[in-house]
Protein backbone atom coordinates (compact mmCIF):
# COMPACT_ATOMS: atom_id res chain seq x y z
CA UNK A 1 0.00 0.00 0.00
CA UNK A 2 2.79 2.32 1.35
CA UNK A 3 4.93 1.15 -2.17
CA UNK A 4 1.51 2.08 -4.38
CA UNK A 5 1.28 5.33 -2.61
CA UNK A 6 4.48 6.45 -3.14
CA UNK A 7 4.73 5.21 -6.67
CA UNK A 8 1.59 7.10 -7.14
CA UNK A 9 3.16 10.35 -5.83
CA UNK A 10 6.48 10.51 -8.03
CA UNK A 11 4.14 9.57 -10.81
CA UNK A 12 2.26 12.91 -9.51
CA UNK A 13 5.34 15.01 -9.22
CA UNK A 14 6.89 13.66 -12.25
CA UNK A 15 3.25 15.25 -14.60
CA UNK A 16 3.31 18.24 -12.78
CA UNK A 17 7.03 18.50 -12.65
CA UNK A 18 8.69 16.96 -15.53
CA UNK A 19 11.85 18.21 -16.21
CA UNK A 20 13.30 18.26 -12.80
CA UNK A 21 16.55 16.85 -12.00
CA UNK A 22 15.69 14.32 -15.46
CA UNK A 23 15.58 17.89 -17.83
CA UNK A 24 18.96 19.42 -15.76
CA UNK A 25 21.48 18.29 -18.84
CA UNK A 26 19.28 19.42 -21.57
CA UNK A 27 18.71 22.48 -20.07
CA UNK A 28 22.60 23.26 -19.78
CA UNK A 29 23.01 21.79 -22.87
CA UNK A 30 20.61 24.29 -24.67
CA UNK A 31 21.45 26.91 -22.76
CA UNK A 32 25.46 26.36 -23.58
CA UNK A 33 24.55 25.93 -27.36
CA UNK A 34 22.05 28.93 -27.50
CA UNK A 35 25.39 31.00 -27.05
CA UNK A 36 27.81 28.97 -29.84
CA UNK A 37 28.19 25.85 -31.75
CA UNK A 38 30.40 23.43 -29.41
CA UNK A 39 31.64 19.94 -30.14
CA UNK A 40 31.08 17.20 -27.12
CA UNK A 41 34.12 17.75 -25.38
CA UNK A 42 33.73 21.71 -25.37
CA UNK A 43 30.33 21.42 -24.12
CA UNK A 44 31.77 19.12 -21.03
CA UNK A 45 34.20 22.08 -20.10
CA UNK A 46 31.98 24.59 -20.58
CA UNK A 47 29.54 22.70 -18.44
CA UNK A 48 31.92 22.12 -15.79
CA UNK A 49 32.94 26.03 -15.55
CA UNK A 50 29.66 27.42 -15.82
CA UNK A 51 28.39 25.14 -12.92
CA UNK A 52 31.62 25.80 -10.91
CA UNK A 53 32.47 22.38 -11.14
CA UNK A 54 28.99 21.92 -8.71
CA UNK A 55 27.97 19.16 -11.89
CA UNK A 56 30.16 16.52 -12.48
CA UNK A 57 29.48 13.27 -14.82
CA UNK A 58 31.11 10.61 -16.91
CA UNK A 59 31.78 13.13 -19.68
CA UNK A 60 30.86 10.02 -22.38
CA UNK A 61 27.41 10.05 -21.68
CA UNK A 62 26.88 13.48 -22.84
CA UNK A 63 27.01 11.91 -26.66
CA UNK A 64 23.63 10.02 -26.41
CA UNK A 65 22.14 12.97 -24.70
CA UNK A 66 23.11 14.94 -27.66
CA UNK A 67 21.86 12.79 -30.18
CA UNK A 68 18.25 12.18 -28.98
CA UNK A 69 18.25 16.14 -28.86
CA UNK A 70 19.16 15.95 -32.29
CA UNK A 71 16.75 13.47 -33.15
CA UNK A 72 13.54 15.21 -31.63
CA UNK A 73 15.03 18.30 -33.87
CA UNK A 74 15.67 20.68 -31.34
CA UNK A 75 19.56 20.10 -32.64
CA UNK A 76 21.35 20.65 -35.79
CA UNK A 77 25.21 19.12 -36.15
CA UNK A 78 27.59 19.60 -38.24
CA UNK A 79 31.19 17.73 -39.14
CA UNK A 80 34.01 19.97 -39.59
CA UNK A 81 38.02 18.69 -39.81
CA UNK A 82 39.61 20.93 -37.45
CA UNK A 83 43.48 19.59 -36.99
CA UNK A 84 43.27 16.98 -39.34
CA UNK A 85 40.59 15.45 -36.75
CA UNK A 86 36.71 15.11 -37.94
CA UNK A 87 34.66 16.99 -34.94
CA UNK A 88 30.57 16.94 -34.57
CA UNK A 89 29.32 20.81 -33.82
CA UNK A 90 26.28 21.30 -32.76
CA UNK A 91 23.88 24.23 -32.81
CA UNK A 92 20.39 25.65 -31.58
CA UNK A 93 17.33 25.14 -33.54
CA UNK A 94 14.37 27.16 -33.52
CA UNK A 95 12.90 24.26 -31.96
CA UNK A 96 15.54 24.15 -29.25
CA UNK A 97 15.37 27.68 -28.38
CA UNK A 98 11.63 27.04 -27.69
CA UNK A 99 12.39 24.55 -25.42
CA UNK A 100 15.52 26.09 -23.53
CA UNK A 101 12.67 28.88 -22.87
CA UNK A 102 10.26 26.46 -21.50
CA UNK A 103 13.17 24.75 -19.63
CA UNK A 104 14.26 27.56 -18.40
CA UNK A 105 10.23 28.41 -17.08
CA UNK A 106 10.09 25.23 -15.56
CA UNK A 107 13.22 25.46 -13.91
CA UNK A 108 12.69 28.92 -12.69
CA UNK A 109 9.33 27.78 -11.57
CA UNK A 110 11.03 24.89 -8.99
CA UNK A 111 13.55 26.97 -8.16
CA UNK A 112 11.67 29.44 -6.75
CA UNK A 113 9.70 26.56 -4.88
CA UNK A 114 12.47 25.35 -3.43
CA UNK A 115 14.04 28.37 -2.34
CA UNK A 116 10.65 29.39 -0.62
CA UNK A 117 10.58 26.25 1.34
CA UNK A 118 13.85 26.32 2.23
CA UNK A 119 13.70 29.48 3.44
CA UNK A 120 10.36 29.80 5.73
CA UNK A 121 10.68 28.92 8.94
CA UNK A 122 10.39 25.11 10.07
CA UNK A 123 7.94 24.52 12.47
CA UNK A 124 8.57 21.44 15.40
CA UNK B 1 50.85 3.44 -26.03
CA UNK B 2 47.63 2.51 -24.20
CA UNK B 3 44.66 3.45 -25.66
CA UNK B 4 41.06 3.52 -25.52
CA UNK B 5 39.19 0.11 -27.12
CA UNK B 6 35.75 1.18 -28.12
CA UNK B 7 35.01 -1.85 -29.91
CA UNK B 8 33.38 -3.80 -27.22
CA UNK B 9 30.69 -0.86 -26.82
CA UNK B 10 30.31 -0.90 -30.76
CA UNK B 11 29.37 -4.34 -30.63
CA UNK B 12 27.35 -4.17 -27.51
CA UNK B 13 25.50 -1.66 -29.19
CA UNK B 14 24.80 -3.40 -32.63
CA UNK B 15 23.44 -6.30 -30.78
CA UNK B 16 21.06 -4.11 -28.90
CA UNK B 17 19.70 -2.75 -31.43
CA UNK B 18 21.14 0.62 -32.00
CA UNK B 19 20.97 2.22 -35.28
CA UNK B 20 24.79 1.63 -36.64
CA UNK B 21 25.04 5.32 -37.86
CA UNK B 22 24.62 6.16 -34.29
CA UNK B 23 27.05 3.50 -32.96
CA UNK B 24 29.48 4.97 -35.77
CA UNK B 25 28.94 8.27 -34.64
CA UNK B 26 28.99 7.58 -30.97
CA UNK B 27 32.10 6.00 -31.11
CA UNK B 28 34.10 8.33 -33.77
CA UNK B 29 33.06 11.49 -30.85
CA UNK B 30 34.15 9.19 -28.39
CA UNK B 31 37.12 8.57 -29.80
CA UNK B 32 38.02 12.25 -30.46
CA UNK B 33 36.71 13.25 -27.07
CA UNK B 34 39.67 10.56 -25.18
CA UNK B 35 42.45 12.27 -27.64
CA UNK B 36 41.17 16.07 -26.21
CA UNK B 37 41.26 14.19 -22.66
CA UNK B 38 44.54 12.90 -23.11
CA UNK B 39 46.16 15.74 -24.70
CA UNK B 40 45.12 17.77 -22.18
CA UNK B 41 46.10 15.42 -19.54
CA UNK B 42 49.47 15.79 -21.27
CA UNK B 43 49.60 19.95 -21.59
CA UNK B 44 49.41 19.51 -17.69
CA UNK B 45 52.32 17.36 -17.24
CA UNK B 46 51.24 14.10 -16.75
CA UNK B 47 53.42 10.59 -18.17
CA UNK B 48 51.95 9.26 -21.28
CA UNK B 49 49.85 6.24 -19.17
CA UNK B 50 49.33 8.66 -16.76
CA UNK B 51 47.47 10.77 -19.13
CA UNK B 52 45.35 8.04 -20.88
CA UNK B 53 44.47 6.33 -17.40
CA UNK B 54 42.70 10.09 -16.51
CA UNK B 55 41.47 10.40 -20.30
CA UNK B 56 39.54 6.91 -19.37
CA UNK B 57 38.32 8.14 -16.28
CA UNK B 58 37.02 11.48 -17.14
CA UNK B 59 35.34 9.78 -20.07
CA UNK B 60 33.17 7.47 -17.68
CA UNK B 61 32.10 4.12 -17.65
CA UNK B 62 31.59 2.82 -21.37
CA UNK B 63 28.56 0.75 -19.55
CA UNK B 64 27.02 3.65 -18.07
CA UNK B 65 27.32 4.84 -21.83
CA UNK B 66 26.09 2.05 -23.81
CA UNK B 67 23.01 1.92 -21.02
CA UNK B 68 22.42 5.61 -21.86
CA UNK B 69 22.09 5.26 -25.45
CA UNK B 70 19.92 1.93 -25.26
CA UNK B 71 17.62 3.90 -22.81
CA UNK B 72 17.08 6.22 -26.57
CA UNK B 73 14.51 4.79 -28.25
CA UNK B 74 14.69 7.14 -30.69
CA UNK B 75 17.93 6.05 -31.45
CA UNK B 76 17.62 2.57 -32.07
CA UNK B 77 17.53 0.96 -35.46
CA UNK B 78 13.36 0.88 -37.18
CA UNK B 79 14.49 -3.26 -37.64
CA UNK B 80 15.10 -3.53 -33.60
CA UNK B 81 12.03 -1.04 -33.10
CA UNK B 82 9.66 -2.94 -35.45
CA UNK B 83 10.74 -6.15 -35.22
CA UNK B 84 7.44 -8.03 -36.65
CA UNK B 85 7.83 -5.57 -39.85
CA UNK B 86 11.10 -6.39 -40.24
CA UNK B 87 11.29 -10.16 -39.77
CA UNK B 88 7.56 -10.75 -41.05
CA UNK B 89 6.21 -8.28 -42.93
CA UNK B 90 9.12 -7.02 -45.17
CA UNK B 91 10.25 -10.30 -46.31
CA UNK B 92 6.69 -11.30 -47.51
CA UNK B 93 6.03 -8.07 -48.95
CA UNK B 94 9.31 -8.62 -50.87
CA UNK B 95 8.56 -12.19 -52.19
CA UNK B 96 5.39 -11.09 -53.48
CA UNK B 97 6.70 -7.89 -55.00
CA UNK B 98 9.22 -9.43 -56.63
CA UNK B 99 7.72 -11.17 -59.74
CA UNK B 100 6.54 -7.82 -60.21
CA UNK B 101 10.05 -6.35 -60.46
CA UNK B 102 10.27 -7.11 -64.31
CA UNK B 103 7.07 -5.41 -65.03
CA UNK B 104 7.62 -2.45 -63.36
CA UNK B 105 11.35 -2.22 -64.33
CA UNK B 106 10.39 -2.89 -67.77
CA UNK B 107 6.87 0.07 -68.10
CA UNK B 108 9.13 2.73 -66.26
CA UNK B 109 11.40 2.03 -69.15
CA UNK B 110 9.24 1.26 -72.10
CA UNK B 111 10.73 3.35 -74.99
CA UNK B 112 14.23 1.66 -74.25
CA UNK B 113 12.78 -1.81 -74.13
CA UNK B 114 10.45 -1.25 -77.21
CA UNK B 115 13.84 0.33 -79.04
CA UNK B 116 15.58 -2.60 -77.62
CA UNK B 117 13.05 -5.46 -79.04
CA UNK B 118 12.87 -3.26 -82.56
CA UNK B 119 16.48 -3.82 -82.66
CA UNK B 120 16.64 -7.58 -81.88
CA UNK B 121 13.78 -8.14 -84.60
CA UNK B 122 15.61 -6.07 -87.20
CA UNK B 123 18.63 -8.13 -86.49
CA UNK B 124 16.63 -11.68 -86.31
CA UNK B 125 15.36 -10.44 -89.76
CA UNK B 126 18.64 -9.34 -91.57
CA UNK B 127 20.67 -12.85 -90.33
CA UNK B 128 17.08 -14.98 -91.79
CA UNK B 129 17.28 -12.75 -94.96
CA UNK B 130 21.24 -13.47 -95.25
CA UNK B 131 20.27 -17.29 -94.32
CA UNK B 132 17.55 -17.62 -96.72
CA UNK B 133 19.99 -15.70 -99.58
CA UNK B 134 22.83 -18.49 -98.64
CA UNK B 135 20.01 -21.22 -99.58
CA UNK B 136 18.84 -19.75 -102.47
CA UNK B 137 22.50 -19.31 -103.48
CA UNK B 138 23.21 -22.62 -102.85
CA UNK B 139 19.93 -24.88 -104.06
CA UNK B 140 19.95 -21.92 -107.68
CA UNK B 141 23.97 -22.82 -108.13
Amino acid sequence: MVGWLITGMDRAMAQSNPPFMSGVPELLLLRLLDQSEMYGYELVRSIRAATGEAISLGEGVIYPVLHALERNGLLNSRRKAVGGRTRVYYSLTGNGRKRLEELQTDWRRIQGGISNALETPSHA
Amino acid sequence: MPSIDLSELQNDLLRSGVAPRHVRRTVMELADHYEDLVERALARGAETDEAHEKACDDLGDLRDVAMAIRAQPELRSWAARFPYIALIVYPLACLVLLPAVPVIVGAAHAGYLARWVLCIFLSGLVTAAMILFLQLSIALS
